[in-house]
């Protein structure tokens, strides 16, 4: 599957930069990159269909930089809690202070673990509205 | 790269930099790093400078923002900095300059063992404690606890291991704090917290966290390893581990709820990885509470994996740890804060210490020492990369006068993972770290090259700074033989 984030360079953490073409697939796609930053499937079973789980997850913020931190580092604990790798999200709703999603999860026995990301972190964010869509920056704590 | 940081450092001497207080409106204070002009270099390439400047925004802090030699660029504060408020004086407290990780810290033990009796077997040890300790992302361990026992993990720390049996009252003693913060409260942790941390107790993690077995290769003060029990060849054990999610779990719980503090309580800074609160409000108090916790855990942790090691040498070398003189050298924590007492311009002051890729480094003498350890200072341990050497130092009235009683704590990260990944090939460096007598098993491949010799500053040029500057002594230095990583 083509990467839908870069890596950009940072010296001892991981720095990214996501796209999406508003709020709801910013926010998706960050999700996706950032697990699939941690894990990938185990080769042999990429085709094969798994059991997946359904987690829900509600945010609220003050702010969209607020509210974007807050929903990755819910989903790094509900991953670490529940022994789950998330790969695919649906946002039914979201403005600047409110979130709710169905994050669909993975047993990680399934997934090599390559990366432990401690956190979502504020330092340098940025999440722009450039017109044509959103463009977001972020670091994670590895 | 765009990341190069321009901003004026000035020459103190030839291991201290400013940055003045004028780079930047909204100092309070000015920035001091200690360096020589090669590691300047270094450190310049990444934005580390700038938290630096960023930490002395902080409410009551003072002195200066400090930065250890191995500084590099974190989020937030720089990792390898240190930051002291005056908690009389409206002084902040800060998750951010504590970490994710809080209490990621090092032990070091000794063995009776020198290198030639014992290396023909260093290859099944090395495999042996691989298999028996848990290693590797989200790791789960053989040492299980239940909800209440976990309560008493957060308060007694250390203590719950050695009742267990996992240890003796002497590594009590040789742990900082006693292997246990006062004034923990389990009341202040989440339960989310709980759950992330239940079944992780007596594991190792991943990253930069390792176990080594290392041999002394060069003594630097005869007088201070005779007072260790330490001589040339001899064999040592480290260990690198912190508080695991328990921790992660808390310093998200609790930046979320201070970065409203920042308006509630009028507090300008520049990141809001900087979120704080006044060390005496009602938020400041919570989260020492909850990270007393995350340390008491962490430090458990650690003891939990020494009676590991100590249990796998029992099986590798059919004779008890006792017998074959496994004591506990000394335990650090270097990301933590603590409330210490300093002479700051000749008045003594209750400071909050943050220490975030930092160790203490305390004098001779000083009361929070063990009696076994009053003559030399503080034994600190530093660990530098898989391919090169770590030190054992000892803290300095230098360092009680300078930096708070505080040292470096690593090599300091110098390249990106990505950095490393693309420019590294893993069976090359395995070979090359085989040719070097060096055995290392891992989890995951990535982490070897992630984690490759390469991808630190050399950690002998970071002691010579610390040394040089008089903020510790070096005792003696080790070189690794087999490494454990997660």
């Amino acid at each position: 599957m083509k990467k839908n984030y870069e890596l950009l360079e940072h010296t001892a953490d991981i720095r990214i930069r996501i796209k999406g073409a508003d709020l709801k697939d910013l926010f998706t796609n960050a999700a996706i990159a950032m697990f699939d930053i941690i894990a990938e499937k185990k080769t042999h079973i990429i085709d094969s269909k798994l059991q997946t789980k359904d987690v829900v997850v509600k945010q609220k913020a003050d702010n969209i930089e607020e509210l974007f931190i807050n929903w990755l580092n819910e989903l790094l604990s509900l991953s670490a809690v529940k022994g789950l790798i998330f790969e695919d999200f649906k946002i039914s709703q979201i403005n600047k202070n409110n979130l709710i999603a169905l994050a669909k999860g993975v047993d990680v026995r399934h997934y090599k673990v390559n990366v432990e990301i401690k956190a979502a972190t504020y330092h340098e964010l940025k999440i722009e509205n450039n017109g044509s869509g959103f463009v977001a920056q972020v670091i994670f704590d590895t | 790269m765009a990341d190069i940081w321009q901003g004026p450092l000035e020459k103190i001497d030839d291991y201290r930099w400013r940055i003045p207080k004028s780079y930047k409106a909204g100092m309070r204070l000015p920035g001091i790093i200690y360096a020589d002009e090669r590691l300047l270099k270094d450190i310049r390439q990444d934005k580390a400078p700038e938290q630096v400047a960023n930490v002395a925004f902080l409410p009551g802090i003072v002195k200066a923002s400090l930065a250890m030699p191995d500084i590099h660029w974190g989020y937030g504060f720089p990792i390898g900095g240190v930051a002291a408020t005056d908690i009389d004086d409206a002084g902040v407290i800060s998750p951010g300059g504590v970490g994710f990780d809080i209490n990621c810290g090092v032990r070091l033990l000794k063995t009776n063992f020198q290198y030639d009796e014992i290396k023909d077997k260093i290859r099944d040890l090395v495999y042996a404690l691989f298999s028996d300790i848990p290693s590797g992302v989200g790791s789960k361990g053989d040492i299980r606890v239940s909800e209440r026992e976990e309560r008493e993990i957060l308060v007694k720390g250390s203590r719950w291991a050695v009742e267990k049996g996992y240890g003796t009252d002497e590594d009590l003693e040789c742990t900082e704090e006693n292997g246990a913060m006062q004034g923990a409260d389990p009341l202040a942790v989440s339960d989310r917290a709980y759950e992330r941390g239940k079944a992780q107790s007596g594991t190792l993690g991943s990253g930069n966290h390792f176990l080594e077995v290392q041999v002394i290769d060069q003594i630097y003060s005869r007088d201070l390893c005779d007072e260790f029990g330490l001589t040339l060849g001899q064999i040592t054990v480290m260990i690198h581990s912190g508080s695991r999610g328990f921790g992660y779990q808390i310093c998200d719980d609790f930046t979320r709820g201070m970065i409203h503090c920042l308006n509630k309580y009028n507090i300008n800074v520049p990141d809001r990885q900087l979120a704080c609160a006044p060390f005496n409000s009602p938020e400041g108090k919570q989260y020492f509470a909850a990270m007393k916790c995350a340390a008491n855990y962490a430090w458990n942790n650690r003891q939990c994996l020494m009676h590991l090691v100590r249990k796998t040498f029992e099986k590798v070398f059919g004779m008890s740890w006792q017998k074959m003189g496994m004591q506990l050298i000394y335990d650090v924590a270097h990301n933590i804060a603590k409330v210490e007492r300093h002479i700051i311009d000749g008045k003594e002051k209750t400071l909050c210490i943050h220490r975030k890729g930092a160790t203490r480094a305390f004098g001779p003498g000083h009361p929070a020492l063990p009696d076994r350890y009053k003559k030399t200072g503080q034994p600190v341990i530093i660990p530098g990369d898989m391919g090169r050497n770590s030190y054992l130092l000892v803290g300095t009235q230098g360092a009680m006068e300078e930096t708070f009683g505080s040292t470096c704590h690593g090599a300091g990260r110098l390249k990106s993972r990505a950095a490393a990944t693309r420019s590294i090939n893993l069976d090359t460096l395995l070979k090359d770290l085989e040719s070097k007598g060096i055995i290392v098993k891992a989890s995951g491949r990535g982490t070897i090259v992630e984690e490759a010799p390469q991808v630190y500053k050399d950690v002998n040029d970071v002691v010579s700074v610390v040394h040089n500057a008089g903020i510790s002594k070096r005792v003696c230095r080790m070189k690794p033989l087999g490494v454990i990583k997660g």
